[in-house]
């Protein structure tokens, strides 16, 4: 039994092999113990959206609506209206392109409080161009209300989860699943619409959000081998996008690279930009990201080198852009 | 009952001359949808939902309007529900006004999701259906939904959901006009058999004339009595009932300056005499 169990083991799940906690599912789990308001939703994607933990310790508040994420934003809606505090499971691509009408009219528009939960964000999938969300932040960023959220990685997960509950209105978090375990101290702090810098620098900012941090992080790393001190921000609130260190950064660097999991256009890259224009700040800028260009499905290390993400990219695009 | 019924038909008559006058006031709005929903929303709102204007009540009915353009005779009843200003019915499509030409939430806490892009309507009732089930209120839920509404795909995947759920504090209505904007629901694309349909995703499946108040008192009676599956009523409407020279006619956006506005309610008075 156990044998034939295994065997049949969904690869999906991949990452969870090594029994790596699940990070998001007990955050969530956490959350609704305490408060019998919390519920969720998952479109037939409970195991690689860790909403699996909630379906077993609170079964009575777990909805599996199938795969029909139109009517799941719309049952999420009338659950907030109810006094319900709805968190939405799906991969990124589908909770929100294909459900964009639905969560402008019954979440955005009426601020509702439901928190959409998406995983797989922008190229992290072999699954291919179908799953991969390469314009959800645009989508999410375009709809008044709508706050957006990714977190670097899982060390700041319960954070996000705590302060979005927090917050009574609709949320999108995008976010990466744990590929390896993570200590207590390791645990990072999240404040809506909070910039958290995580290598202090002088002669060029490179604000970054998702995996994109930990790449921002190694291009640092490199650019410091030539001399050149590199600021790493981690902008994990894309929207609203308010905070004032932003400016007082690149008021002192001057240049900026952005670097995102996600297409170049309508992303992290345009609402920094708008943001310092908003404040008459001058600047250079670059932009790390999907170059308006669809993907394909292949592992994550060969997409981020073939469509020029990585932190070699990031490196190479702060020397061209600071020479 | 004698009463009652003489009682409701006289809402609808009501409800009709609000329609013909709100629609004629600004020559903007729905009038035929609303001259043959109105005795639809009669027994609606002057016989089933409970509750329905006192919206401290959690254990409310609930009331959903998924056709939000509808909405000439929907204010028309919130006003005659005493739910906003019956004075309020002369601004209805002004510019500022809240009563808009797809009824908003804006107009108050009893509209209970904005719709208007179609198909949406009946997701959000059964989300609150669900949510109430759990906290195990009274409330029944209602859906208005239109018939071309259900050429929108979402609205199949709700009414698969409502059946799995077996959601009998749901009661969907299906305004059966045959009208939608490129004409006739019949010849744009087709629902028929439609009460096959519904039969073959569970749910009670009730038919019956939509003008005829003593027939929907009826099909919502046997809908509240229904438990373990979710109750659908589809009403055939007359688009213009009520005014001869309308009845009939497939206008969705139909124009009506003052002139035709005054021998419709002529006509009306005579339909009702």
């Amino acid at each position: 039994m156990n044998n034939a169990t295994t065997h049949l083991a969904d690869f999906t799940e991949g990452v969870n092999k090594d029994h790596i906690p699940k990070y998001y599912g007990e955050a969530l789990c956490n959350l609704a113990s305490s408060d019998e308001s919390v519920v969720a939703l998952c479109a037939d994607v409970a195991p690689p959206t860790e909403s699996d933990l909630f379906k077993k310790i609170f079964p009575d508040r777990f909805y599996m609506t199938g795969i029909a994420e139109a009517n799941t934003i719309g049952l999420a809606s009338g659950m907030a209206r109810m006094g319900d505090i709805p968190f939405v499971h799906s991969f990124c691509v589908f909770i929100t392109r294909r459900a964009f009408d639905q969560i402008a009219m019954q979440i955005a528009y009426p601020k509702t409080n439901v928190k959409l939960i998406g995983f797989l964000p922008g190229i992290t999938t072999a699954l291919g161009i179908s799953h991969q969300a390469i314009d959800d932040i645009a989508l999410m960023r375009a709809l008044p209300n709508m706050c957006v959220i990714e977190p670097s990685g899982p060390e700041q997960i319960d954070s996000v989860i705590n302060q979005i509950y927090k917050f009574n209105g609709p949320v999108y978090v995008r976010q990466n699943r744990a590929n390896r375990f993570y200590d207590k101290n390791e645990l990072k702090d999240f404040e809506i619409g909070k910039c958290y810098v995580e290598k202090e620098g002088k002669d060029i900012a490179i604000f970054s959000c998702g995996l994109m941090v930990g790449e921002s992080l190694k291009a640092a790393k490199l650019l410091n081998e030539e001399g050149i001190n590199a600021y790493v921000i981690n902008v994990s609130t894309i929207k609203p996008l308010k905070d004032p260190l932003i400016c007082d950064i690149v008021n002192e660097c001057k240049y900026f690279i952005t670097a995102e999991n996600h297409s170049v256009i309508g992303g992290l890259g345009d609402a920094i930009a708008s943001f310092l224009n908003e404040n008459k700040v001058q600047y250079f800028h670059s932009k790390v990201g999907l170059n308006d260009i669809f993907s394909e499905g292949a592992s994550t290390d060969y997409l981020m080198k073939k469509y020029q993400m990585n932190f070699e990219s990031i490196y190479k695009t702060s020397i061209d852009l600071i020479k | 009952m004698e009463k009652d019924l003489n009682y409701l038909i006289n809402k609808a008559n009501i409800l009709r001359k609000h329609v013909i006058e709100m629609v004629a006031r600004q020559g903007k709005g729905y009038v035929q949808q609303g001259l043959g929903a109105s005795d639809l929303f009669s027994v609606l709102f002057f016989d089933e939902l409970k509750n329905i204007n006192i919206v401290s009540n959690i254990n409310r009915d609930r009331f959903f309007l998924s056709t939000a353009h509808n909405s000439a005779l929907f204010h028309a009843t919130m006003a005659e529900k005493g739910l906003i200003n019956i004075d309020s019915l002369e601004d209805y499509c002004l510019d500022g006004s809240p009563l808009e030409i797809n009824v908003s939430e804006r107009l108050g806490p009893f509209v209970e999701a904005t719709c208007g892009s179609l198909g949406q309507g009946l997701s959000v009732a059964i989300g609150m259906a669900l949510s109430a089930k759990r906290r195990k209120l009274k409330s029944r839920f209602y859906v208005i939904l239109g018939d071309g509404e259900l050429q929108e795909g979402q609205t199949w995947e709700a009414i698969l959901s409502a059946s799995s759920w077996k959601m009998d504090n749901l009661c969907l209505v299906v305004d059966y006009n045959n009208m939608q904007v490129e004409g006739s629901v019949d010849q744009v694309m087709s629902l028929e058999p439609l009460i096959d349909k519904f039969l073959s995703f569970g749910w009670n499946t009730i038919s019956c004339n939509g003008n005829k108040i003593t027939e929907l008192l009826d099909s919502f009676n046997k809908a509240r009595n229904c438990s373990n599956r979710p109750s659908v009523i589809i009403a055939k409407t007359l688009v213009g009932k009520g005014v001869d020279f309308l009845e009939g006619q497939l206008s969705h956006n139909l124009t009506f300056p003052q002139e035709i506005a005054k021998k419709a309610l002529i006509s009306l008075e005579n339909f009702y005499e």
